[in-house]
């Protein structure tokens, strides 16, 4: 009877740590759990620099056209009306080596923005895209500050965060607005196992490097660079998954810690007062 | 000045140009702010590459002071500290003014604010810091609000049996008609006061800790990612908690011209050892993250934005000489003479000190990494690090409002110290 009991509790036990555990750590893994998944190519070595990507993007998702987007070679930066950009990108050793490059969100495998919004409004689709709810966002730009390639953008009109969905409405029966407007087949879409196996065979044949395959634990968007990162002077995202929720626990426990040392602290404090308050009053 | 502006005398001249220019920064903050919802919220940022200014720096400062307040007021409360129950109610009134302006401030930082607090429960992200520190500073405003109410219940039950007709209403109506004036009552007020200041206690410390992990979270933000901020706030707190006691209460008295005495002015030369003490932890907590982060290639440039960018000046005259080195010295000298003026004038350089250092510990963990394409560095792409105006009228009408409040609480609400 007594044996029964302890095998209950213990049951009950590992029902409860690993409930709440999977509750907290948010288990369900919706990217990896899915059969059908895509991904989206650019290559940069095919890349003409039209920027009809940029205009498609823009019609398909109804966004405001800025005039210096018609500038082909100026800068151009992502905002909440522009997620997509195309700029000419100059290797730092080979300084006659120059390739436009399409930049837009890289649809992390396991997004760290999707971890830090406090209202669930990001999500990753079981098809890849990782997706902002415009009606739910509520515009804090945690987001931004998360992301490792400084991504979401906050449309100052909307009062809300913005970027590319990968035209989340559209795939799979259609591709992206971008991928079907590229002249020159420099951007593709497809089941991702299929496209990243492309990515690696061109990426051989160039003798160039593939962004998006380690990079933040791996991205659904994948770009072909002549070289790396570091010398076209991008961002470098770490080789591994941003913001784990273990590493998110590991800090927290330290403040709980400092917190425990001060509230330890004020009580010796208290103590200390008390009995010097007490000799006096004897003395007295 | 000081006599002139007594509150106690309301007609005096001093007294309503006080009122008048604190109403008039509130307008300011309000003309900002209607004028950001009828154009665009662009209008109070100085560049879309670094979205946290000073609306979330004037936000952390506020809730740093908040928490602190409720470490030094628990000290009274929660640990038995006698001394310390003195100034309780204006501690406590001090936290709960401070928490509910820093909140203000967040609020108008964000995007959609109206739809903060109904995602925040209909649809919670456990992963998300943001969300731990929103939903733990709610009930931390609702603790602290029960604790104050339990400590003044008892003054303003006698406000309103000593008073009659509109004010005896309001005041019986403040306390919820419980107009009980008897011992068991005070003893039942303090139970409770005890209660919700332990509550408010462990609440206040977690929010607290949350919101240093709103940045040691950010992996991707190399200067705030770590548990330095979570643990650094927590101390951070306990100084700026001092430092809001000691000039509210000094400046309290000068201005009602009373003598700060007795009880008091042991309790408040006290603290000032204790508070320099915090401040001397602070500064060895600010060289341990100089000297890493200088070590730490990813790091040691937003640390040079420091001490030798454009954040060199604020970062050692206001952070170093004005918030730390100075405020030391002047606290121990005046410690030494017995001084009241050097304890307000180093509280108050403290205050500052520490207003500017949220500033520039927010902005410049945005500087780096920011994508460039063509590979500018951040310092092109972003010239100016200066707030911008808009911003800065809606900062003031938050302290004009802020202030507004406190000299209305002590108007009207037993805020005062019992000293016999």
């Amino acid at each position: 009877m007594v044996r029964r009991t302890t095998k209950t509790r213990r049951q009950f036990i590992k029902f409860f740590a690993t409930t709440s555990i999977g509750l907290s750590l948010g288990s369900s893994d919706p990217a990896e759990a899915s059969p059908r998944k895509y991904g989206k190519l650019h290559d940069t070595t095919k890349c003409i620099g039209c920027k009809r990507c940029v205009s498609a993007c823009k019609r398909w998702n109804k966004l405001k056209i800025d005039r210096d987007e018609e500038l082909t070679d100026r800068e151009t930066d992502l905002t909440g009306k522009s997620w997509v950009v195309v700029n000419l990108t100059r290797d730092k050793r080979n300084r006659e080596d120059l390739h436009y490059q399409h930049w837009t969100c890289q649809h992390c495998i396991k997004p760290a923005c999707a971890g830090v919004c406090p209202v669930k409004a990001i999500k990753k689709l079981p098809e890849g895209p990782v997706v902002i709810d415009e009606k739910k966002c509520i515009g804090c730009r945690y987001c931004y500050q998360a992301c490792p390639y400084k991504v979401p953008r906050f449309d100052f009109e909307k009062r809300v965060t913005r970027k590319c969905t990968m035209c989340h409405d559209r795939i799979p029966r259609v591709k992206p607005a971008c991928v079907t407007a590229c002249p020159v087949g420099a951007l593709d879409f497809g089941v991702k196992q299929e496209i990243l196996t492309k990515a690696r065979k061109r990426t051989e044949e160039v003798g160039g490097y593939l962004l998006g395959e380690h990079e933040a634990g791996g991205t659904d968007f994948l770009t072909i660079l002549t070289t790396t990162p570091e010398d076209l002077g991008l961002v470098v995202a770490p080789k591994k998954v941003v913001n784990r929720d273990l590493d998110k626990l590991r800090i927290t426990s330290y403040g709980f810690s400092g917190a425990s040392l001060l509230t330890g602290l004020m009580y010796m404090y208290s103590r200390t007062e008390e009995e010097e308050t007490e000799e006096t009053e004897e003395k007295e | 000045m000081d006599s002139a502006i007594r509150t106690g005398n309301a007609k005096s001249p001093a007294y309503y140009i006080w009122i008048s220019s604190l109403i008039a920064l509130m307008v300011l903050g309000g003309y900002a702010q209607i004028m950001s919802l009828l154009t665009s919220l662009e209008i109070m940022e100085f560049s879309l590459r670094i979205p946290w200014t000073m609306m979330v720096s004037n936000y952390v400062f506020l809730v740093v002071s908040s928490t602190g307040l409720c470490i030094v007021s628990s000290l009274g409360h929660v640990f038995g500290m006698k001394r310390y129950e003195l100034l309780s109610k204006r501690c406590v009134f001090l936290a709960l003014v401070t928490i509910i302006f820093g909140m203000s401030s967040i609020a108008l930082h964000l995007g959609h604010p109206e739809r903060a607090l109904i995602y925040n429960i209909i649809t919670p992200n456990l992963r998300s810091p943001i969300w731990w520190m929103g939903t733990l500073y709610s009930f931390y405003i609702l603790f602290i609000a029960v604790e104050f109410w339990f400590l003044v219940r008892m003054g303003m039950a006698k406000k309103a049996n000593s008073s009659t007709d509109l004010k005896q209403k309001i005041y019986s109506l403040m306390v919820a008609r419980k107009t009980d004036e008897t011992p068991e009552s005070l003893k039942n007020d303090h139970k409770w006061a005890r209660i919700a200041g332990v509550l408010a206690l462990i609440f206040g410390l977690s929010a607290h800790n949350t919101l240093g992990a709103v940045f040691g979270h950010t992996e991707a933000r190399v200067f705030w990612y770590g548990p330095y901020y979570p643990v650094y706030f927590l101390f951070s707190a306990a100084f700026c908690g001092y430092a809001w006691l000691i000039s509210a209460t000094i400046i309290t008295y000068k201005v009602k011209g009373k003598e700060i005495a007795g009880k008091l002015k042991k309790l408040l030369f006290e603290m000032s050892k204790i508070f320099a003490l915090l401040l001397c932890i602070g500064l060895l907590f600010t060289s341990y993250k100089l000297g890493f982060g200088l070590l730490n290639p990813a790091k040691a440039k937003s640390i040079m934005l420091l001490l030798n960018g454009p954040f060199s000046l604020p970062f050692w005259l206001f952070e170093i000489a004005i918030g730390s080195l100075l405020p030391i010295i002047i606290l121990l000298y005046a410690a030494y003479k017995k001084k009241i003026g050097g304890l307000l004038t180093a509280s108050i350089m403290v205050l500052i000190g520490v207003f500017v250092m949220r500033f520039d510990f927010l902005v410049v963990g945005e500087v780096y990494p920011m994508f460039s394409p063509m590979g500018k560095d951040a310092l092109v792409l972003v010239p100016s690090f200066f707030p911008v105006l808009m911003e800065i009228f809606v900062i003031a009408g938050i302290f004009g409002a802020l202030f507004l409040s406190y000299t209305l609480g002590v108007k009207f609400l037993p805020l005062e110290e019992e000293l016999q």
